[in-house]
């Protein structure tokens, strides 16, 4: 496939302190690639390399097949960025941001960018500090799409934002890769990775740990069951069940934890009679939990 | 007016501009307005007797206090008006680029395909064109004052002189300017352009009176800046070229040092 970014042993660190520890990152053109990791562990110093705000220790990285600091002019031309801790003008109003950055780029089509404030109901005629957190993050929003670009990177894009505008979000990310452009989304919250993204890396204290596909986590993800049955049951009928972990009996009430296909445990409950199942959509938190182990993550 | 880094710069400080040019207008002005019963008191003249010649590091090295070259020079151009263009233009400099890297927008104008060494030759030339501002809005005050009280001077040797402490702002506040772009902290800046310029202008002042001492003001910006004494003898080129020389020399040392840094977060 065709690689839009690449890292090669890109490191970074500050006196003895590593920042980023040889991260070999690879993200195709026209996925959504999830970056994902606690504050803290890199994901912002990654961004900022790849923008040329930073220099690597030692590695490198290019964009677009081209070399992050020679040509970074060129790189930038292509990329809309979303910072983490964004800070706009604040004494500018939504559109005098926009323009500003619209005439940094030589132009945008503006009417794609009324198009996008409408979708996401951005105010553009107040000064940004008289606006919530949630509106300037959409005027970011929008600086980050309005010139088309084909690479979107953003840093933690939906804080602030309410669960209405996640959705339409989550439709201009879609668009971007229908497009056959690439998003690049750095979070440290699961369920947002989970939703948008196609590939997720797992980095922790600077080192990229895995890199997996979001379909196959979901397939490897533990599902807790709760099955309620006619008559009490024992937890001996169920222990040798493949991929059945956790059971717990309270009289005709078990629960389990199942990795991947349900299959085994519900042929194995049908000889019994069952009242009722209840399962839970799988979330990627346990599997997350995984690699971090318990205590080490703020992830949700 | 914001198609580019140098009118956006200009435009956020179109405020701050507007009261420096208003303030600058208002002392030349008020000050110029005591020149007529200071004319009238020629007994001033006996503190620069030999013996309070240290009184030359206070008002300067001036032959007649009540004359309209030495009633400038003492009141004006020797200490208020180059300590004003220090502290404008220190300020400026400093803001230039540690102040957006401190409030955290340099990160989205970075993001843009605009290489560093534009973006400073922009800030650069706002700070410069903002000194221009204040040096015009001085003279206007000075050119009113003198019409108005009468003095026998011209008006072009004013210009001259004032000219003079913007070019002398010039070189501070590309001092400011290249100590933000090399580290990112505008209060370091600020502090470090100030102690500069105060300690340059007392090595200037002080020197006079002590005659070992003396070669030790070539080092100091405000010999090139006031040692011609451009409001009699207009401006010296060689002196303002040093001063040009300076203020080019620290912005291109800040291409080298910006260009090569990691930006703060």
């Amino acid at each position: 496939m065709n690689a839009v970014v690449v890292t090669n042993d890109l490191s970074k660190s500050y006196g003895s302190h590593e920042a980023l520890n040889k991260v070999n990152l690879e993200v195709y053109k026209g996925e959504v690639f999830g970056y994902l990791g606690p504050n803290g562990s890199g994901k912002s110093t990654t961004i900022r390399t790849l923008l040329d705000f930073i220099r690597p220790t030692t590695g490198n990285a290019s964009i677009f097949g081209l070399d992050s600091r020679q040509d970074s002019r060129a790189i930038r031309a292509r990329v809309g960025y979303l910072p983490g801790d964004m800070v706009l003008y604040d004494r500018l109003t939504g559109h005098q941001v926009l323009a500003y950055s619209a005439a940094l780029r030589g132009g945008v089509d503006w009417a794609y960018v009324e198009q996008l404030k409408d979708r996401l109901g951005a105010e553009l005629s107040r000064p940004v500090k008289a606006l919530s957190r949630g509106n300037r993050q959409k005027i970011g929003l929008i600086q980050a799409f309005m010139h088309r670009p084909d690479l979107i990177i953003m840093d933690e894009p939906t804080s602030g934002l309410d669960p209405l505008l996640q959705q339409e979000f989550h439709e201009m990310v879609e668009e971007v890769k229908a497009d056959g452009r690439t998003v690049f989304i750095s979070s440290h919250v699961l369920p947002e990775v989970e939703r948008l993204c196609d590939r997720v890396g797992i980095i922790r204290s600077g080192q990229l740990v895995t890199v997996e596909d979001v379909a196959a986590l979901k397939e490897r993800a533990l599902h807790r069951i709760e099955f309620h049955f006619g008559t009490p049951v024992s937890a001996t009928d169920f222990e040798d069940v493949p991929g059945v972990q956790d059971i717990e009996v309270k009289d005709s009430v078990l629960t389990c934890t199942v990795m991947g296909s349900p299959d085994a445990v519900v042929k194995a409950a049908a000889r019994f009679t069952v009242t009722k199942v209840v399962t839970q959509e799988p979330h990627l938190v346990e599997v997350f939990l995984s690699y971090y182990g318990d205590g080490d993550t703020d992830a949700e | 007016m914001l198609n580019n880094v140098f009118l956006k710069t200009l435009w956020d400080q179109r405020r701050s501009l507007m009261w420096w040019g208003i303030g600058m207008v208002a002392i030349s002005l008020v000050t110029m307005l005591f020149y007529p019963s200071l004319s009238d008191a020629p007994e001033l003249n006996d503190i620069l007797s030999d013996e309070n010649s240290l009184m030359k590091a206070f008002i300067g090295d001036i032959e007649d206090l009540t004359s309209p070259e030495g009633f400038l020079n003492s009141q004006l151009f020797f200490l208020l008006l180059p300590m004003l263009f220090l502290g404008f233009a220190v300020t400026q400099g400093s803001g230039a680029i540690a102040g957006e890297e401190e409030k955290g927008t340099l990160d989205l104008l970075m993001s843009s395909p605009i290489s560093r060494r534009l973006v400073l030759a922009h800030k650069w030339a706002a700070m410069l064109a903002a000194i221009i501002v204040l040096v015009v809005a001085t003279w206007i005050g000075l050119a009113v004052g003198v019409v108005a009280v009468d003095m026998d001077i011209s008006l072009l040797k004013v210009a001259a002189a004032t000219l003079s402490a913007g070019f002398l702002g010039m070189a501070f506040g590309s001092l400011a300017l290249a100590l933000g772009a090399t580290t990112g902290r505008r209060a370091f800046s600020i502090a470090i352009g100030s102690v500069v310029g105060v300690t340059t202008y007392l090595i200037n002042a002080l020197t006079p009176a002590v005659e070992a001492l003396e070669p030790a003001r070539y080092i100091s910006p405000f010999h090139y800046y006031s040692g011609s004494d451009p409001i009699t003898n207009g401006l010296h080129l060689g002196h303002v070229g040093v001063l040009l020389l300076i203020a080019t020399a620290l912005y291109a040392f800040a291409t080298v040092t910006f260009e090569r840094r990691d930006l703060g977060v």
